[in-house]
């Protein structure tokens, strides 16, 4: 099992927060090791959130939620 | 069709979803890993990404001498793109938002759509121009219009409207190879960005490989019964919105996304009202002389008997797009506009 950490966007900044903004990949779909499962939006900066391994993806936020860097968006089993 | 609805008990196989505008940069980085004449030119192309994300990583890919970001002349850019093109290159131009084409019209017109016809045919200009088009976030009469009716209205280039990411990948691909100038105008509301209002169709399956979607196609998304709605672009997820509305009360539509203006897919259209006998025709362009007076003719020339009720259309009244959001939403054609036009039709 893999965690999915929230991308770190800020150096100067640990608690810097973003907002989920668009899963590309559903609770319970396969994905594979690169895939594209997430983008994540800080202010005006959005990042790709590709995924870390290959397996089925379990999210644990929802579009749209307010997550601090490094915080678990989603697990792979 | 989305991953989602499939994946309640199990994990389904891999099917890989892209947003409109990475639908769009994925068809442009095969097209120039395919073809080292192919590249892409405007303003802010390159760092930024295009302000709608339609060039996001390309500079990082292909380097400065194939992702150029130009100075703010559009006549200047989109002229050096003609040229390029009638010496053999084949450049995707971006104009930033369609709203600016009176400062490049003389480019477009005069020179892009016109060189091939004034050589008796000897020089093509395969160029592909991009542009953003499309109200709905209060950005102001000069920076709200789609125009996609002038263009078309003017002889010697196609048209394209991608309304889905992978009708983006396919009609890019398509464009990118076609010898002939084409228009491609996406809609900032189909991109899928996440500064946006969300729109959960502007993230849909995208096919990984060579994908092309043949330019002059239109695409029964919705089959129907009772009314054909003929439309392209953001109105086509609205008019799907309206039909799963209306489906439960007995309002069967069938939903026409035309993908291409030019050439136009009228053989699709009559089809469909061959069958539903009535049309609404939905245009985020303006009312009087374009896209729903040349559909509704182009019925009425081939075939008036195929109308059991006059038709109609959905379209933004003769007036600039206000900036303010109530008067705004009063103009576009919104679900609401759609739904009671499709009420009227049926004389429910």
């Amino acid at each position: 099992m893999t965690d999915v950490a929230f991308p770190r966007v800020s150096e100067n900044d640990p608690d810097a927060e973003g907002v989920l903004a668009t899963w590309f990949a559903g609770d319970g779909d396969r994905v594979g090791e690169g895939d594209l499962i997430a983008e994540v939006a800080v202010d005006k900066v959005d990042v790709e959130v590709p995924a870390p391994a290959a397996g089925v993806l379990r999210l644990l936020v929802q579009e749209g939620e307010v997550v601090k860097q490094g915080e678990p968006i989603a697990r792979i089993e | 069709m989305t991953l989602t609805d499939a994946s309640a008990s199990s994990a389904t196989p891999t099917t890989r979803k892209l947003t409109t505008a990475k639908a769009m940069v994925e068809a442009i980085a095969q097209e120039m890993e395919r073809d080292d004449d192919v590249f892409v030119l405007g303003e802010d192309v390159g760092a930024y990404g295009g302000i709608f994300s339609s060039t996001t990583g390309l500079l990082d890919r292909f380097g400065p001498k194939r992702v150029i970001d130009t100075p703010i002349s559009e006549t200047a850019f989109i002229g050096a793109a003609v040229g390029a093109a009638v010496e053999g290159l084949r450049p995707i131009v971006e104009l930033m938002f369609v709203d600016f084409f009176g400062v490049c019209m003389d480019q477009i017109y005069n020179h892009m759509a016109k060189i091939h016809f004034e050589s008796g045919g000897n020089v093509k200009v395969p160029l592909v121009l991009t542009t953003a088009v499309g109200g709905g976030y209060s950005d102001g009469a000069q920076h709200s219009q789609c125009l996609w009716g002038t263009f078309a209205h003017l002889p010697g280039m196609k048209v394209v409207v991608p309304s889905n990411p992978a009708d983006a990948k396919g009609l890019m691909t398509a464009a990118v190879r076609d010898d002939n100038p084409v228009v491609y105008l996406f809609h900032k509301g189909v991109m899928g960005l996440p500064w946006m209002a969300k729109n959960r169709r502007s993230v849909g399956p995208v096919p990984e490989g060579e994908h092309v979607v043949p330019i002059g196609k239109a695409n029964v998304v919705r089959p129907g019964s009772d009314v054909t709605v003929v439309t392209l672009s953001l109105s086509v997820h609205h008019a799907l919105d309206v039909a799963e509305e209306l489906a439960p009360q007995g309002v069967d539509c069938e939903v026409v996304d035309l993908r291409s203006l030019v050439p136009l897919d009228t053989d699709t259209i009559l089809e469909s009202v061959g069958r539903t006998g009535r049309l609404l025709v939905v245009d985020e362009d303006y009312l009087s002389f374009g896209l729903s007076g040349e559909i509704i003719a182009r019925v009425a020339e081939r075939d008036p008997g195929l109308l059991r009720a006059p038709a109609a259309r959905v379209a933004v009244p003769d007036v600039p797009i206000p900036y303010a959001r109530p008067l705004e939403y009063a103009v576009l054609p919104t679900p609401d506009r759609i739904r009671r036009a499709v009420l009227d039709l049926v004389g429910a």
